[in-house]
Order: structure tokens, then sequence, then C-alpha cells
């Protein structure tokens, strides 16, 4: 069937499967393969997109059900040829390692703080827990954001 | 490579940086196996086995191969290749007999991932279902059936591992300390006790992935989400016969290996599809189901300590016996046994001990290399026995871990003096328990604990590890100039999101003398175009291409100062040199800069100098031997990182529910050449220990299937489930070979978690747990004494697979 | 990947009677994905048809009414979450959605789903059973209501007969300002499926007690009398449940956390 969608701030009008997810409309119709697929079962957020302003697990979702939609993934977030805000303090934390999980991670946040300014370390949490991230241990991706949003510091490490 | 510098007279080692890597990764631009398309490219999918052992009496392809899009369908008939890294005992596809629940039986390319999916589905297999191995300790009995009857067949690398025909014995570690009958004899007390953990999963975010193209005139292309090019190449040249340089291996972006993609995986599998295909390139990624049981993971480990403890304290003899399930293959597990056997009491010094460490075939996925190389696993054990003789002989296990920590002038298991340099876990230990207040409550934690009636605990445990490898690992760096003067570091030790390429620009950057951002470490792997590494695994790879990269930047300036000299009319000793230029020391006005020589120099003439300005680094480990294979004698490590960690923790005696309050982690690593790498280190392996300490672990049902091999069912840590408080601290002991004194910490953090949870939660409350995972309702069993359930081979439905002591071998 | 099958979505409740039909047999209603697409993908269904109710006029609509809150078939677990009338007047509701699944899995899970999967670890329909909701109930013949103590009738099956669709809960204006809290027992702390779960809910005199994972459907406890001491409230709602060892839990221990749950709730509320 035939969809017409906005991406990034680009419309698309693109035949797609009815069986194919949006995740598999992403990656392999637009090309965009910056969103990953971790587990295909919605449990590991490293597919989420955000959908009519809201994070969704783009792998739970059909293209088809995304025909009119608008959509961003982690290729719309950066301005120009600059990260943005989300993305630099990122940078700044360390809160990226193999970085597979990232795209999903920085598509979490940016609805987290779309709706909450200066969220709690508790929203925070909440917020990514469906983000799974087997390197970092989520502390210095909770620092970015805290640090971003002025409630916090960058995390140290201490001299014995 | 120490030259005794103090840390303000460095510019970038020890010093804050940009990893290199983190544009392209938040951007999405990071380009992974798993995003790449080739012109062309067909789609595996593999059949597999839904039994744990059976007879494959029959398997027909007919109706599948008929179906629409399909290019190739291979069975393990017509594959006869074995691999293995340390014991050559794996089929590409399984032949004859299935070894595990979920191992490949058939495979399928085809046009689509949908037909190759339904061609698969449609390869019919007839089974003859045969009575399953399954828990390690049954595979010990006389009666067990054999895994691989053809065992004493197999090729091994006899210098290290020594496998037992006829048994279900892959291997047998030996080390013998002293006289540990003399010692037991000698000892006040007498503590034997008995631990265990499940096999568990890595979980790389990215699963395994490859593409393979066998082109015409057998020349073979692999990209693959994998630690070691060189490895893969090797292993993969070794199984098909085929000269090396017909293979290129190549690793974009990888995905998370935590070990798991540290040898070689799918990429054979592919191989095979895309020969008989015609040459095509064929992709193949493993679900998430697939990666828990098509791939490997971590091995299973009962550790028995018997300890004999003098009146003062101090341990006499220990007695160490590891029965490590390697599942149906051996594959790393072997080599698993023989670095944890050679490392099997813990950063104590035992004077008399004794050790037997066996790699155990059972049909299961088979175990492999994890994150902590065995030593999570095992200081499990041995950090819970430390806490349980103390207690048993009423001293408390702080003192009792000091007493007998391992200290300058100590012995190791095989025989190593503990120098002063060797590292400091004294101050490791001490430290963490400073951290969280070791010993008693604060006045807001006694007041927390009337508030909530949870329980608070705290708990330390120490841990060592020293890198599992080769005694002649080695690796090079090479350095290239650019025509602007900009250096390009090339590599083949891979940096899967360790964050080891930030370190070793900063390392090139201060042997150059270079800033940072004029030095680009060139992030895809190719064994085309890379220097030798051996592999990305043991924490090892800071150290030694740390060290090679220190000695290519040392050869590049030589290299650049010879053509300066040249130039200036002047010897080499008089040059001096900044970021821009060589110039003389007596005169600085006078110099030539990198950049015009960075290609070759041209003189005003027009003559051309020098050439093209590389620097080349190649690193050996030193002094490092062998073990006597029957005692287990000799110099097997690089370096030993101690570490200990802390911990906080409030427990509901009335339900076993817990929470972490508070982690403190200290490390001994001789130099941290960038703080924010370490603590990423430490608080990512920090958290993966709590995953397995907390909630993972592979159950099985009666018959051998896995019964939660997906994130429904085995779950990982969430950001919910950080310790409220998660501090970090270094311990600088500089390790004298080590580059700029440092050493690695990479899967440090990882070990000994597990055991200062248990720790903790036994203070709180009594629990004394001796099996991972603590979920809640063991604790709960563990306070109302109640049978522990032992469901991680579950029979109809809660039961237990305990074995009989009798089963274990004798000396 | 999921296998090929073709997308309907009905822009009518007789289109979408029509569909259903046309493929009692073959076809799935699709509201949120959570739940339909992973089993699609695990193989557990087949369809060669997936029906999408969320195009249905007023499928998203969250309403309060004289009659109470009423809630279309794709109204998403957070839409509760971020309703002002949800959180002020069924805050009992909004306990219960913030332990489902993860934020994102929220933003795409419905209400209706939760319950129409009947899964015994519904976290959904405790808050549903306690707050006496209704389901209404589409067909091509008309509308019917059942209450929810009458939908669920074992392990994922429900009252709902070929051909008939959830087309609107409603929970009730008299449980508006129902107190109560929910405790979910799970392996971490972050997203889980419950080991057990259990409502408790004050409303008006009565006690009820909402628990999942703990028997073949959700399970409402009304019996349990302000009178009763903790033990006896325990015992009450342990008579009720029907728990099962597996995985994530064995029987035993499931009794013994519903019991903790219960006391500790009623202990909450002094």
């Amino acid at each position: 069937m035939k969809i017409t969608l906005t991406v990034n701030g680009d419309r698309y009008e693109r035949e797609c499967a009815e069986h194919h997810t949006l995740l598999r409309f992403i990656r392999e119709t637009l090309g965009l393969t910056g969103t990953k697929e971790g587990c295909g079962m919605g449990e590991c957020g490293a597919c989420t997109v955000i959908m009519n302003g809201r994070a969704v697990n783009s792998c739970m979702v059909l293209a088809a059900e995304a025909d009119g939609a608008v959509i961003q993934t982690i290729e719309g977030e950066a301005k120009g040829p600059t990260l943005s805000d989300i993305q630099a303090s990122f940078e700044r934390n360390h809160a990226v390692q193999c970085g597979f999980c990232t795209p999903g991670m920085v598509m979490s946040v940016k609805e987290l703080l779309a709706s909450d300014p200066h969220p709690s370390v508790d929203a925070i949490k909440e917020a990514v827990e469906g983000n799974f991230c087997r390197c970092t241990g989520y502390t210095q991706i909770v620092e970015a954001v805290t640090e971003l949003t002025g409630t916090g510091a960058k995390g140290g490490l201490d001299h014995v | 490579m120490f030259d005794d510098k103090r840390p303000e007279e460095l510019a970038y080692v020890g010093r804050s940086s940009d990893r290199p890597d983190t544009m392209e990764k938040l951007t999405g631009e990071a380009t992974y196996v798993s995003d790449m398309r080739l012109p062309g490219m067909l789609h595996a999918q593999v059949k597999k086995s839904p039994h744990a052992r059976a007879r494959i009496v029959r398997i027909d392809t007919g109706k599948a191969a008929a179906m629409p899009g399909v290019r190739a369908i291979i069975t393990g008939d017509e594959v006869d290749v074995h691999i293995g890294l340390y014991i050559v005992d794996k089929y590409v596809l399984a032949k004859g007999e299935v070894r595990h629940y979920g191992e490949a039986v058939a495979a399928v390319a085809a046009d689509s991932l949908e037909e190759a999916r339904a061609a698969a589905d449609a390869i019919e297999v007839e089974y003859e279902v045969l009575p399953p191995v399954l828990h390690h300790m049954d595979a010990l009995k006389p009666d067990a059936p054999l895994v691989h009857p053809d065992l004493g067949s197999y090729g091994y690398v006899a210098a290290a591992f020594t496998p037992m025909p006829g048994t279900n014995i892959a291997n047998h570690t030996k080390l013998r300390k002293g006289d540990v009958d003399k010692g037991f004899a000698e000892a006040a007390y007498i503590v034997e006790r008995e631990y265990d953990c499940p096999s568990v999963q890595h979980v790389p975010m990215e699963t395994h992935v490859a593409i393979v193209q066998w082109g015409k005139g057998d020349r073979v292309s692999i990209w693959t989400s994998a630690q070691s090019p060189f490895t893969v190449r090797n292993l993969f040249c070794h199984a098909f016969g085929l000269a090396h340089a017909q293979v290129r291996v190549q690793i974009p972006y990888v995905g998370g290996g935590f070990g798991g993609k540290a040898g070689i995986g799918v990429e054979p599998l592919c191989a095979v599809l895309s020969r008989k295909a015609g040459g095509r390139p064929v992709k193949f990624q493993a679900t998430r189901e697939e990666e828990f049981s098509l791939l490997p993971c971590r091995s299973a480990l009962t550790y028995r300590i018997k300890t004999g403890v003098s009146a003062e304290g101090k341990i006499v003899a220990q007695q160490m016996t590891m029965y490590w399930d390697s599942g149906a293959y051996a594959d790393y597990a072997v080599n698993v046994t023989r670095a944890s056997g050679y490392s099997a009491s813990g950063p104590y010094e035992i004077p008399n001990a004794w050790v037997d460490a066996y790699t155990i075939y059972t049909n299961k996925p088979y175990g492999t290399a994890y994150r902590g190389f065995g030593h999570v696993e095992f200081h499990w054990a041995v950090e819970r026995h430390m806490e349980l003789v103390a207690q048993a002989i009423g001293m408390d296990p702080l003192l009792f871990r000091l007493k007998n920590a391992l200290r300058p002038g100590s012995k190791t298991l095989t025989g190593e003096t503990i120098q002063k340099n060797t590292g400091n876990v004294v101050a490791c230990i001490e430290d963490a328990a400073r951290r969280i207040h070791y010993g008693d409550l604060t006045p807001e934690e006694k007041e927390r604990q009337k508030q909530t009636g949870w329980k608070i605990g705290k708990g330390v445990a120490a841990l060592h590890k020293a890198p599992a490898m080769p005694p002649f690992t080695a690796t090079a760096v090479i350095l290239k100039m650019n025509e602007d003067g900009s250096v390009l570091v090339n590599l083949a030790l891979t940096d899967y999101g360790q964050g080891t390429y930030t370190s070793i620009r900063q390392i090139v950057a201060e042997r150059l003398g270079f800033p940072p951002k004029k030095i680009r470490v060139a992030f895809e792997n190719d064994t085309d175009r890379d220097p030798y590494d051996w592999q990305t695994v043991a924490s090892k790879g800071l150290v030694l291409s740390g060290n090679a990269a220190i000695l290519a930047a040392e050869d590049l300036l030589k290299n650049a100062y010879d053509v300066a000299a040249q130039a200036l009319h002047a010897n080499p000793r008089d040059l001096a040199h900044d970021g821009e230029r060589v110039f003389l020391r007596h005169h600085p006005d006078k110099g030539v800069s990198f950049s015009s020589m960075a290609v070759g120099l041209a003189l005003p003439n027009g003559n051309g100098i020098g050439g093209p300005l590389i620097g080349v680094g190649r690193y050996i480990a030193q002094g490092l031997s062998n073990l006597n294979k029957e005692t287990g004698e000799g110099t097997p490590a690089l370096d030993w990182t101690f570490g200990a960690h802390g911990m906080i923790v409030e427990v509901n005696e009335e339900s076993g529910e817990y929470r972490v309050l508070k982690v403190a982690s200290v490390y001994d690593v001789g130099r941290a050449i960038n703080p924010d790498m370490v603590r990423g280190q430490a608080i990512g392996g920090m958290m993966q220990g709590l995953g397995t300490a907390t909630c993972e672990g592979y159950i099985y049902d009666k018959d051998g299937r896995l019964l939660n091999p997906s994130f429904t069912d085995n779950k990982i840590p969430t950001a919910k489930d950080l310790p409220l408080e998660v501090e970090c601290a270094v311990v600088e002991t500089p390790q004298i070979d080590g580059p700029y004194g440092a050493r690695g910490v990479g899967e440090h953090s990882m070990i000994s978690v597990a055991p200062a949870l248990g720790n903790a939660i036994q203070k709180a409350t009594g629990a004394e747990l001796t099996h991972m995972p603590m979920r809640f309702e063991d604790v709960w069993r563990a306070l109302e004494n109640r049978e522990p359930i032992d469901n991680w081979i579950t029979k109809s439905p809660v039961g237990s697979c305990r074995s009989a002591p009798e089963a274990r071998p004798k000396e | 990947m999921l296998h090929p099958f073709r997308y309907l979505a009905p822009q009518s409740a007789q289109e979408l009677a029509a569909m259903l039909a046309d493929h009692a047999s073959d076809g799935k209603i699709l509201a949120g994905g959570t739940d339909l697409i992973p089993n699609i993908r695990n193989g557990v269904f087949k369809p060669s048809v997936v029906i999408d109710v969320k195009k249905l006029p007023d499928a998203s609509s969250l309403r309060l009414g004289a009659d109470g809150l009423s809630l279309g078939p794709a109204v998403t677990v957070n839409d509760i979450l971020r309703s002002k009338d949800a959180r002020e007047r069924y805050p009992v509701l909004c306990a219960c959605a913030h332990e489902l699944a993860s934020h994102q899995v929220r933003n795409r899970a419905t209400v209706a789903g939760n319950v129409v999967n009947a899964s015994p670890c519904s976290d959904m329909a405790p808050a549903l059973l306690c707050l006496d909701a209704v389901a209404v109930i589409g067909s091509g013949t008309g509308q019917r209501e059942l209450p929810f103590r009458e939908f669920f009738t074992g392990v994922k099956k429900t009252a709902l007969k070929p051909g008939e669709w959830l087309d609107r809960i409603v929970v009730p204006a008299s449980s508006a300002g129902a107190r109560g809290s929910y405790l979910k027992l799970k392996r971490i702390a972050g997203h889980d499926l419950g080991i057990v779960g259990v409502l408790f809910v004050r409303l008006g005199g009565s006690l009820r007690f909402g628990v999942s994972s703990a028997a073949p459907t959700p399970v409402l406890v009304d019996t349990v009398t302000a009178k009763d001491g903790p033990d006896q409230a325990a015992a009450t709602v342990l008579g009720s449940v029907s728990p099962i060892s597996d995985v994530r839990g064995t029987k035993e221990y499931r009794q013994h956390m519903i019991g903790v749950f219960v006391r500790r709730l009623l202990a909450e509320v002094k």
C-alpha cells in the first residue's frame, strides 16, 4: 500500500509492504539506519523514534499505521552540522559507548525534555527505563540530562 | 613504559578527552554490520534443533529448495569443516547429531528475509531424540552419555590444555603449590563450602551479524560484528584451508561484545551459503532469541572450596575444585577454566594450594569468553567464601581479607612474587570500605532503617585479574602522517565502546607532543590494512597496544628527525619539536614543519628527501611463560589489576526484596589514561555485574530446552535499577611496563559485584546465599531456611537438578 | 520480521463488523500493537489480515461524562496518565497504568488491548475489576454491556464472541474518588511482567483487592471487610487465587508475597 508521512521534516510518499514495521520501513525503504533493532519485541528500546510527538518502539508499529504521521529519528536531531543540545551533552558526559542504544536513548530523552524541561533524576530514569544500555550502566546518561538541564554536574573519578 | 612523570607533567595522559567516535554514534551515521546492505545480497535464516540431543535421521530440503527466492540451502552433511579455537570440536552445521537446543542443522539463503524464513520453516528434519546430559555434575557420572565420543581425535592446543577422551571432560587444569595436607593438618579451622552460578548471556545490543562474500577464485570477504579481526581470519583460514592472503575481514562499528564476539561466530555459516549461491554476498543476523541459544553464553560454574585457617586467621591451606559447564563445545571455556585455575584464590596469599579445574561438556548452548573470563563466576564463590570463613572463625570479614591479601613479597598460586609495583589490593579494599562507612550504620542509615523497616547491611569484596592470553601475545600500531602534519593511527585492536581508542589517541598525542585533535584513530578495522593484533579481549588492549603506540610515535619522530636533520644540516641530537615543526634547539627559529615533511620533503631546488612519514610500533608481552601442566607453576600475568567493591543494601526480611543503596568501586589502574573512560568502564561493568547478581541466568526445562531465551524472561538492568549512589575511585600504583604506568580495567568492574551484594545481604539479614543470581525469592528462601530453588534446569516444573557428590572425579 | 499479511483500517463500526465477519478465523484486531506485533513475530498468531481499530470514530476519545470515564479502544495507557480527569478522579487507574511496561510501550499500548488479551498478568485489569468498570462490546448487530467481573473467562480467554470487539470501557461515576495503591513484584526495578500484583481499593465502605499473575485470570476479591485483621484479609485473598510455579517464581513464593502485599497495603492505610 502507499503511505505518506513526514520524517525529519521531509515528506515521503512510498509503497510499503503491509507487514513491514515502521522500523523496517525507516531502515530499509528510507535508508535511515540510525534507528536500530535490538530485540524486535518492544523490550529494549533501540528502535525508539518519535511519532506524532511521542517516543514509540518502531518495531511494534506497522508502517501502514504511520500513514500521515510525523516522525523524528536520530538523523533529524542534529542542527545542520552541529550536534543538538542533547547530543552535545551526551558527548560531554561520555554517555555513549558502543552507540547501538544511543539513537533510541536520545529520542526518549527528547520526548522527556519536550514535556518536562527540568526532570528529576527519577523522571529521567523512568523516561529511559525502556531503553536498554549494556555498556554505560546508565549513570553517564542520567548525568548528560541533569547537566544539560542544570540540575546536576558532570560525574568524576576519584583518585585515592 | 612508565617514565616517572608526575601527572602535572603530562599534557594529555591522565586528563579528560573527547571520544573520537561519539559524533557518528550520536547522529546515527555510525554504520554497523547490521546496517549494511551489499549489491545482490542474500538473506540467511537457519533451521534450529528443538532438541538438546538427537540423532539426525533425515533432512529433506526438497520442498524448501523449490520455494520462491531460494538461492542456496546447506545441511551439515555437505560441509565437512571443523572449527575450534583451542579444541577443534565444532561443525559449521550439526552433522549426524545435534548437541544442544538451538543448534543450527540447516541454513537457507534467499532473496528476502521472508523467503529465507519460509524456506527454513519448510525444511523437514527427522530426529531420533537421545537422552541429553544437562547438568555438568551429571556429565561426570560414569554412565553419562558422551557429548563428544570422538574427543580423542580432535586437534587441540597441547601446551595449555588436557582433554580426557572417553569422558565429558574437555580440559583438566591442575595447580599444586606447597603441601596442602600439611597445611590442613596445621589448621585450627577448616571450612568447606560449595557455590554455583548459572549460564548467562552477554546481551550485546547488536546481536551477532555477518556478511560474507565467497568470490571467484576463493577470495573471501567478511564483514562482521566481531571483536578480533585477525582471529576471525586465522580460524576461518584454518577451517576452510584457505591462504590468509585470500581472506579479508572488515569490522565497522560494533554494537557491544563483552567477550561474546571474541572469536569466530556466524561467519562460516554465511560463507558456505555464499559459496553455494555462486558468490553472492550473504547476510545473517541472529534474532535476540538466537543470540541466546544458537550463539554462545557464559559457562555455569560449581565451585567447591575447602580452606584451612590458623588460629590467628591466616589461610594456611586451600583446596579448590572448579566444575565449568562448557556446554556442547569447548570454544573459550577451556581457557576460562585454565585462567580461572591459576587465579582461583582471588587476591589472597595461599601458601599451600591445590586446584583442579574441569571443563565439562553438556548438551547445552556452549560457553565462551565473557567480560571477566571466569573471574566473575569464581570470585562469587571466593568472596562469599571469605565472608563465610570469617564468620565461622569469628573474625570480621574485612580484617580477614586484609590479613590474607596479597602484598609485596607474597607469592601467587603460580609462584609469581608480588612486587610493590604489581598493584595495591589492600588500598582498594580499605578505600572501598571507607566509602561505605563499613562496620556500622550512620545516623541517617539508622533513621532510614527505622522509617522503612528494611534492614541495612554493608559488604566488601575484593578482586584481581590478569589478562588470559598466550604468553607471547603481540600487537602492532602504525602511525601515518597526513599531508597537513596530522596523524592517522591504524591498529586492529577494536573499540566496540570501551574507549580504548580515546586513550590510544591520548597516548599518541602525549608521546608526539601533538594536540589530540591532530590524531585520528581509524575506527573500521580491516585485516588487509591494519597491522596484526591477537584479539580484543582480556583487558590487555590498552597495555599492549598502548605500548605499541608509544613505540610507533617514537619511530615516527625518529623518522621525522632524520629528515629534518638532513634539511637543517644538523645532528638529530640537537633537534627538538613541537606540534607543528622540528627545529634546532639552539636556534628555535630554524626549523622544518611536519606538514612539509609528511609525504617527503621537497628541497628548494626540487630534490626530494625522506618519503611519507610513518611510525611502526611492535610490542609483545614480556617475560611470560607457559604453565607447568602438573603444578601450574609459571608466569601467566601481563599485569594484575586489583580492585574492591563496597556495597550498601537494604533488605526486607519478610519478603526477600532488596534495594542497592550504594556501590563504591576502587581499582588500582596504574594510571588512569582517561578518567572518564575508566569511570565508564567501572560503572558499566558494575551494572552488568549487578544484572548477573540479581536476575540474569539461563533456565532450562528437563529436556534441555531454554525457557527464557528473550528479554521477556531474561531481564537485564534498566536505568531504574541503578543503585541510589555510585562512586568510583582509582589507586594509581604505576605498572612499570604499562603505557604511562597504566594497566587494564575493562573486565574488572564486573568482578566481585555479586559477592559484595551477597555479603551485604548477609550482613543485613544473616541470609547465607551461595548461588547466583540472588532473586528476591532466593533471599526469602535463605531467610526462611527453605530448600533453594535450583531451577536452572527445571524438572516438572520446579524440581532440582542437584547431583550426587560422589560423581566428582578423584585425583 | 513478520510474515506477510494484509492491513485493513475500518472507518466505521459497520466496516469493522463486516471485516470481522469475513475474517473470523484469519483476522486479528490491532489496537496499540504492543502485544499483537510481538506475538505475530514470535509465530504465536499467524493472521492473514490485521484490522486496525484506531481509525474508528471516537476510538481515541477519553471522556468524562455523567456516567463516568469512557475510554475508546485506542486510548493508550499514557493517555490515562496524562489525563487530568483520570488523575484526579480515578487515581487507582493511574496507579496501575503507571506500573505497565515502559514509557514507550505505554505510549502505544491501549487499555482495551491490555484487557482483551486477558493475560493473567494484565496490570489494567485489577483496576477495572475493582472500579466496577463495564465493557461496552460492539458487534454487527449492536452493542451489549458486560461488567469486567464477567469479562475474563480463562487464560487469555474473554467473554467476547466471534465478530465482537471491545468498543468502550466505562469506569462508572460511582467509582470516582476511590483510593488505593498497586504493588507489583518484579524481577528488576525496571519494566517487567509481574511475579504477582495486588491492588487495594477503598470504594465507599467496601474494600477490594485486584490480583494479577496469581490465577488463570485477573482476580477481584471483594469479600474482605473492614473488621478483618490483616492476616484474615490475606487469607481471604489467598483463598481466591491459585498461583502456579514458572520461571518467574514458585507458587509458594507467589502465595507468600500476596500475603505480604495485602498486609503491606492495609498497613499503608493506617
